[in-house]
C-alpha cells in the first residue's frame, strides 16, 4: 500500500475547488487500506492513519521485557510502506478528531442526500493500476460504474461509501442531466457546509487554534506540536485524558499526523498560513529586533563558556526557541539578590548589565531537560523588558569598550609622570593602581595567577583550567577568565560587566589581586576554595 | 505584551454564552485579571449565596493553572480563612485543556460537595465531621451573612 502520500496529489495546487478537485476531496477521508470512509479511524505513531478493523492482525511482540505491560505485549507490523515497524496495539488507540470529523461529514452528507434534487450522474471508476493492491480490501477486476444522485462532490462520496471505489482510482462524471453548471453550486454548497461543521474540531484544545503541525498521541488526541510539547515541558500526562504518554518530551520522533495536514492544507490553505506565519514572528523575531530571551540565572562574561542545566519548564521552551533561531543566542543576565535599583529599570529581579550567550552544543535528555554549553559573545544593557510564556524577555543594546584611540588617550593621560609624582604622596596603594601602564596592569593578574599556579591553588585545578582554558593574553579578555576563575563574590565580579575600558577592567582585577594579597587566603595554604 | 490568542478567545466565549450561576469578567486594563462571581448551588448550605472571587491568568497559562481566591467569606471545610482553595484541578492535577470555565464549575461543585477529609480549614473539617448539621447550619448563616446581597 502506497502510503498516504497520493493524499496528497491536491496540495500542489493553489486553491482548489469542490467541482473540478471532488475526487482528492473524497481521498482525503477514505482509507487507503479499505477504500471506505475512514471508520473509527486511528493515527499510528508513523503519522499515518487507518481504519481501526484495517489494522492487521495483531502479534505478541517478540523479546520486549520492558515495560512489562500486557496491553504493550501485542502489536502488529505497519502496513504503510513508508513505515513497516512494529507498533504496539496500546500506541494505536482511536483518533478523537478524525473520528469526530468523519461522523459529522457523514451526518451532514445524509442530510444533503435526503434534500439534494434528482441530478442523476454516471460515475466511472478509473483504476490506476498500482502494484500493491492486492493487499487492499477491495476486488479490482475491473472498473466500477454508477449512477449516483447530487453534485460530484455528495456521488463521489456516496460512490466511496458503498465501497466502489478505490483509494487510489480517478473518477469520470457524466451528467445525465441537462444543467450548465454540472452541479457546480451543488458542490459549492456540500463543500461549505463541511467545512462549517468541521471546522472548530481541528482547534488545539492548548492554544484554542487551528491545529499547526498536528501531533496524534498513543491515546488519540492531537495538539500543536508546540503546544504539546509546552506541555510536556510541565508533565507527562496527556491534556485531555490523563493518561500517561509513552512519548519523548521532545517530540523527536513523533510525526505529524499526515491526514490531519493534509485535509488541512486542502479546506483552509489561507488559514493555516497565517497561523504559520503569527506562529513564526511570535516565535523568532516576535518581539521585534532587538528583543531577545533572557534567562535570569548567573553571572556570564564574554568569550567564557558558561554551563547550563536546564530543566525549568518556562526555560525549557526558552531554549527550544533558541536553538531554532539562526543564532542561537540568549542573553545572560544574573538574579538582583540585593534588590538594589537598576538604572532605568528600577528594582527589577535581574542586573541590568549581561551578556549575550550562543549555544555551541546542547545535550537533549530523554525526559526534557538539557544540558546546554554556551560561550559568551557580547556584553548588553537591557532597555526594558516584559514576560513571555513565563521567562522575560528584553530589549537590549549592545554594550561595548570604547574605541582604542580613546583607550589609549585616557592611559597616557594617567600614566603622566607629571600627575603620578603629584598624586604619590597621598594617595593609597589601590589609588596607586591608577597610573600604572595598562601592560603593568594586566602583568599584575598574570603574575599572580603564576604564582598561584605555582603553589598550586585549588581554585586553578587542572579541570578548572580544561573547562575555562588558560588565563588569555588579551588584556581585554583577561579580566573575563579572571572572574570566571577566581572565587570572590559575584557581587564583585559583576563589576566588570559596566566598565567601558580594557584599563578600567584590569584597575578592578589588579584590586582583586591587591586585596587578596593583603589577606591570607591566596598563599596555597589554605585549601578552603 | 499581547494577549494569547487562547485567553482572548476564552473570554469571548465566556461572554457570548455564559455559564448559569456563573460570571467572570475581566478588567479592563489587565485582561489576566478576572472578577468573579459564583452563585451557590441549590440545596447546599451557599444557596441563595453570591459567592465573589478573584482570578489571575498567570504569564504561563495555560501551561499552569489560573489563581483563584474567594474574596467572600465562606465556612467550608476546603476553603481557608484568605479565600485559598483545596481543589486537585488547580494544583497537580491541573491541564491545560481545562479552562476558566471548567474551574469555575468545578469549584461551584465543590460548594455542592464539602469534603473534610481533604481539608483545608483544619476547624472546619473537624467540625464538618464532628457534627455535619452544625457545621452546615454554620455555613448557612455565613452565607447569610456574607454572601446574600441585601446584607453586603
Amino acid at each position: 500500500m502506497s502510503a498516504d502520500a497520493s493524499v496528497g496529489a491536491l496540495s500542489e495546487r493553489t486553491g482548489f475547488d469542490a467541482y473540478r478537485d471532488a475526487r482528492a476531496i473524497i481521498r482525503l477521508i477514505q482509507c487507503s487500506r479499505c477504500s471506505y470512509p475512514l471508520r473509527v479511524p486511528v493515527t499510528l505513531p508513523c503519522g499515518n492513519t487507518i481504519c481501526r478493523m484495517c489494522l492487521p492482525r495483531s502479534h505478541v511482540r517478540a523479546g520486549i521485557s520492558y515495560p512489562a505491560n500486557q496491553e504493550r505485549q501485542e502489536g502488529f507490523t505497519c502496513p504503510f510502506s513508508d513505515c513497516t515497524k512494529e507498533h504496539s496495539l496500546a500506541d494505536s488507540n482511536p483518533d478523537v478528531v478524525l473520528g469526530k470529523v468523519l461522523e459529522l461529514i457523514g451526518e451532514e452528507v445524509a442530510k444533503c442526500k435526503t434534500e439534494s434534487s434528482e441530478k442523476p450522474m454516471l460515475l466511472e471508476e478509473q483504476a490506476v493500476v498500482h502494484p500493491s493492491m492486492a493487499s487492499s480490501g477491495l476486488q479490482f477486476d475491473r472498473p466500477r460504474s454508477r449512477v449516483l444522485h447530487g453534485g460530484r462532490l455528495l456521488a463521489t462520496y456516496t460512490f466511496a461509501e458503498m465501497g466502489e471505489l478505490a483509494f487510489n482510482s480517478d473518477v469520470i462524471y457524466k451528467p445525465l442531466y441537462d444543467d450548465e453548471d454540472g452541479g457546480l453550486a451543488l458542490d459549492m454548497m456540500l463543500l461549505d457546509r463541511l467545512k462549517e461543521v468541521v471546522r472548530n474540531e481541528f482547534d488545539c484544545q492548548v492554544c484554542y487554534a487551528l491545529m499547526l503541525n498536528p501531533v496524534t498521541t498513543p491515546c488519540g488526541h492531537t495538539f500543536c506540536r508546540r503546544c504539546l510539547t509546552r506541555v510536556l515541558d510541565h508533565s507527562l500526562l496527556c491534556p485531555l485524558c490523563r493518561r500517561s504518554l509513552s512519548i519523548s518530551p521532545a517530540l523527536t520522533n513523533e510525526p505529524n499526523n499526515e491526514r490531519i495536514c493534509r485535509i488541512l492544507a486542502t479546506i483552509c490553505p489561507e488559514h493555516l498560513a497565517s497561523r504559520t506565519e503569527t506562529v513564526t514572528r511570535e516565535e523568532q523575531g516576535a518581539l521585534g529586533e532587538s528583543q531577545v530571551p533572557l534567562f535570569v540565572c548567573t553571572l556570564s562574561f564574554p568569550s567564557m563558556p558558561t554551563f547550563l542545566h536546564i530543566f525549568e519548564p518556562r526555560y525549557r521552551l526558552m531554549i527550544r526557541r533558541t536553538l531554532e533561531t539562526r543564532t542561537r543566542t540568549f542573553g545572560m543576565v544574573s538574579y538582583n539578590r540585593t534588590r538594589e535599583p537598576q538604572g532605568n529599570l528600577g528594582t527589577v529581579e535581574f542586573r541590568e548589565y549581561g551578556t549575550l550567550l550562543r549555544i555551541i552544543n546542547a545535550q537533549m535528555l530523554p525526559d526534557g531537560r538539557s544540558l546546554i554549553e554556551t560561550v559568551g559573545v557580547s556584553r548588553f544593557k537591557v532597555k526594558d523588558w516584559s514576560i513571555l510564556d513565563g521567562y522575560v524577555v528584553g530589549s537590549i543594546d549592545r554594550y561595548d569598550d570604547i574605541s582604542l584611540v580613546e583607550e589609549e588617550r585616557i592611559e597616557a593621560a594617567e600614566t603622566d609622570p607629571a600627575r603620578r609624582s603629584n598624586a604619590n604622596g597621598s594617595s593609597s596603594p589601590t589609588a596607586q593602581l591608577d597610573h600604572l601602564s595598562t601592560r603593568d596592569l594586566l602583568d599584575i593578574g598574570m603574575n599572580f595567577i603564576r604564582r598561584m599556579r605555582d603553589n598550586s591553588a585549588p581554585w586553578l585545578h587542572q579541570r578548572v583550567l580544561e573547562a575555562y582554558g588558560y588565563p588569555p593574553e588579551d588584556p581585554a579578555l583577561f579580566p573575563y577568565w579572571f572572574a570566571s576563575v577566581l572565587p570572590i563574590s559575584e557581587h564583585e565580579k559583576y563589576k566588570l560587566l559596566p566598565t567601558r575600558s580594557v584599563r578600567e577592567r584590569l584597575k578592578i582585577t589588579a584590586r582583586w589581586v591587591r586585596r587578596a594579597e593583603s589577606q591570607r587566603w591566596y598563599s596555597g595554604t589554605c585549601t578552603v576554595l | 505584551m499581547a494577549l494569547p490568542k487562547r485567553i482572548i478567545k476564552e473570554t469571548e466565549r465566556l461572554m457570548a454564552e455564559p455559564v448559569p450561576g456563573i460570571k467572570a469578567i475581566p478588567h479592563e486594563d489587565n485582561l489576566r485579571y478576572f472578577d468573579v462571581e459564583v452563585h451557590g448551588p441549590s440545596q447546599s448550605p451557599y444557596e441563595n449565596g453570591i459567592f465573589k472571587l478573584e482570578l489571575f491568568l498567570p504569564d504561563d497559562y495555560p501551561m499552569t493553572p489560573p489563581k483563584i481566591r474567594f474574596l467572600t467569606r465562606i465556612y467550608h471545610p476546603n476553603i481557608d480563612k484568605l479565600g485559598r482553595i483545596c481543589l486537585d484541578v488547580l494544583k497537580s492535577n491541573w491541564s491545560p485543556a481545562l479552562q476558566i470555565r471548567t474551574i469555575l464549575l468545578s469549584i461551584q461543585a465543590l460548594l455542592g460537595a464539602p469534603n473534610p477529609d481533604d481539608p483545608l480549614a483544619n476547624d472546619v473539617a473537624q467540625r464538618w465531621k464532628e457534627d455535619e448539621p452544625a457545621a452546615i447550619q454554620t455555613a448557612r448563616e455565613w452565607t447569610r451573612m456574607y454572601a446574600v446581597s441585601e446584607n453586603r
